[in-house]
């Protein structure tokens, strides 16, 4: 009865501003209706942990997952639990008035019963570069950070272009990419590091497999000769050793000539601001001629 | 039923060298197919050490241990099935079925959260872990299903299909828990998964399919005897207890072994002996040293259809091994609803 009185008590105070309730469509085109700007957003997404961070709007943050570790403040963050099951009493608790979730790595299930609480949900699909820019403006409109969001994307695609103006011109090294060793899983079509690739200015030799992220046959990758090995590490001890294993190949090309290369997933997996760190450093271990004697950033 | 007679010994030599050359030809075969399109000279070429280069790595570095993994896995696995069955007096009892292997899984997966993996060392720890996993879901089984006077069929398989759930639920907590990130390919990994083994892995897992093969293939003359009964085996001298752990030892060591470098690839426990014993009759004499090979033979070929299949992707063996068991476990416990002595 208590919380019904508040409830409604709540209801009234803001009935004023229900004139201005805020309609808003979310990034998979689905029409959200808020009674006002989002003041207490939880995060089920590392990634818009992330972009939330970089457009200034942190201060909105109110719960993350378990995996939004960056940056570190982010860790200090209430947490909700992992990002196929989080805690729904934990969310409530944190009296969100908008969660953030994505099609890739949520379950449908979270939303429906966000949606049931009668939680708006702001749902994100982010799978090509262009998305990721997108979704900072999107965010930066929804928290009232709009000019901090557009500057920042002009950064990121200036960055971006300066890399385009680097690789212009010259030859595309076919490239192996990584994602996990055993079994071989490597990006496919249509993915977020397939695109990386080629703005870095390779080929991904395994441009060709399914779509996303798909598993591979490791002799049918290392029969294209690729040029370039990279390994993606996933922030844990393992990367040595796995780089021992690819090191027994030593008759394919990229090992012999010294190019088999690590990089930190977390820049070139996450559909957050980063990603363009990893472009650039991919383009580094693609083209090294074309960073050699130029100044760093 | 002392040694076998002369012409029995005979067929069994006959058999054994067919089963060899069908388990050569497939190897053969294995080592000239694949996505990468590699012509049949050219792999002769490697084969001679005349070609170097990335050819050399596909045949030499890739095809040729993971036939071997193969082979080792897929006769481990016939012949630990062959002794489940004769330890539990029950066609369908198989590593899978009986949860041994997801026992032995659990252990694979908590020593790779600990950070094991390729080395010598590493593989040796690896394969201790599956073991003790092993042993402790199949002793799980069996405290579980045992009654005065035997194991009843259909409660083994219950108490098997438990423990398999019990321990694939441990794995899906830790696979919760731990980082997702340092056990994203677990999942394709527990459907069965045949990779390019490392050489010092190799060894061990070899080393460890022979002492647990010696364990189970050494008592197949006992085993014949407890088929008829473990007080009748007692009358003619056979140490009943004491074959039931040897044969429970070789067969979660086998068990252990195939899940610790290949994954928990279910049925080739349970397709190939059944095939075996519907062929040759029931001497686990003959059943149990033809499953070594008959076994390695099936599940180089099923997997060579999962490298092949769908190229450049691949499918996990156990998805090709699964799709033939199951409609065989079917048909055995049809048969065995209509003929109990079956």
């Amino acid at each position: 009865v208590r919380r019904l009185v508040v409830t409604l008590a709540l209801g009234l105070t803001l009935l004023p501003a229900a004139a201005g309730a805020l309609s808003v469509t979310d990034q998979t085109g689905r029409q959200l209706v808020l009674p006002a700007v989002p003041a207490r957003i939880i995060s089920l997404v590392p990634s818009v942990t992330e972009v939330l961070y970089s457009i200034g709007a942190q201060d909105r943050l109110v719960g993350v997952t378990d995996f939004c570790d960056y940056p570190a403040a982010a860790r200090r963050k209430p947490r909700v639990g992992g990002m196929l099951a989080p805690s729904l009493e934990g969310m409530v608790s944190l009296k969100p008035d908008l969660v953030v979730a994505t099609t890739a790595g949520n379950r449908h299930e979270t939303f429906e019963q966000l949606e049931r609480l009668k939680i708006p949900v702001y749902v994100v699909n982010p799978v090509s570069v262009a998305d990721v820019l997108d979704l900072l403006v999107r965010l930066g409109r929804l928290t009232e950070r709009t000019e901090a969001a557009d500057r920042a994307v002009a950064a990121l695609r200036e960055r971006i272009h300066a890399v385009t103006v680097r690789i212009e011109g010259r030859a595309r090294p076919r490239v192996l990419y990584v994602l996990w060793p055993d079994p071989l899983i490597v990006p496919g079509r249509g993915s977020l590091v397939s695109e990386l690739i080629t703005l870095a200015g390779g080929e991904s030799v395994t441009a060709d497999g399914g779509q996303g992220y798909p598993r591979y046959s490791l002799e049918a990758a290392l029969a294209r000769n690729p040029e370039v090995i990279v390994l993606a590490s996933h922030g844990s001890e393992q990367s040595p050793l796995v780089r021992a294993q690819w090191e027994r190949f030593s008759q394919v090309p990229a090992i012999a000539a010294g190019r088999l290369h690590t990089i930190d997933g977390n820049l070139t997996h996450r559909y957050g601001p980063r990603i363009v760190d990893g472009l650039e450093r991919l383009a580094r271990l693609i083209h090294p001629e074309a960073f050699d004697r130029a100044q760093t950033r | 039923m002392s040694e076998p007679a002369p012409a029995s010994r005979a067929r069994l030599a006959v058999l054994l060298g067919g089963l060899g050359l069908l388990v050569i030809v497939a190897a053969l075969g294995a080592l000239f197919i694949g996505s990468a399109s590699v012509p049949p000279r050219d792999v002769l070429a490697v084969l001679t050490g005349r070609v170097r280069g990335v050819d050399q790595v596909v045949v030499l570095s890739l095809r040729l241990p993971r036939i071997l993994a193969a082979l080792l896995a897929g006769g481990a696995l016939a012949v630990a099935g062959a002794g489940f069955q004769g330890l539990a007096r029950n066609p369908l009892a198989e590593p899978s079925v009986l949860g041994v292997s997801s026992g032995a899984a659990f252990g694979v997966v908590v020593a790779q959260v600990f950070g094991l993996g390729g080395s010598l060392v590493e593989a040796v720890g690896l394969a201790a872990c599956a073991f003790a996993g092993a042993l402790v879901a199949g002793g799980a089984v069996y405290l579980i299903a045992s009654r005065a006077g035997g194991l009843p069929v259909h409660t083994l398989l219950l108490a098997g299909v438990i423990v398999g759930i019990f321990f694939s639920s441990a794995i899906t907590v830790l696979i919760s828990v731990v980082d997702f990130d340092r056990l994203g390919g677990v999942v394709h990994w527990l459907l069965g998964n045949l990779g390019p083994v490392a050489p010092g892995s190799l060894a061990v897992f070899a080393a460890l399919t022979a002492l647990g093969g010696w364990l189970v293939i050494g008592a197949a003359r006992r085993l014949n005897l407890l088929a008829l009964g473990e007080e009748s085996a007692q009358q003619l001298g056979v140490d009943a207890l004491g074959l039931k752990r040897r044969i429970f030892a070789g067969a979660a060591l086998l068990t252990a072994a195939a899940v610790a470098f290949a994954g928990p690839i279910g049925f080739v426990g349970l397709i190939v002996p059944q095939s075996l014993r519907l062929l040759l009759g029931p001497d686990n004499r003959v059943v149990i040293p033809a499953a070594l090979l008959g076994g390695g033979a099936f599940l180089l070929l099923a997997d060579t259809v999962a490298r092949n299949v769908i190229a450049p992707a691949e499918l996990s063996v156990g998805v090709i091994t699964a799709f033939c068991g199951t409609p065989f476990f079917i048909y055995l416990l049809r048969a065995r609803a209509a003929n109990p002595h079956l």
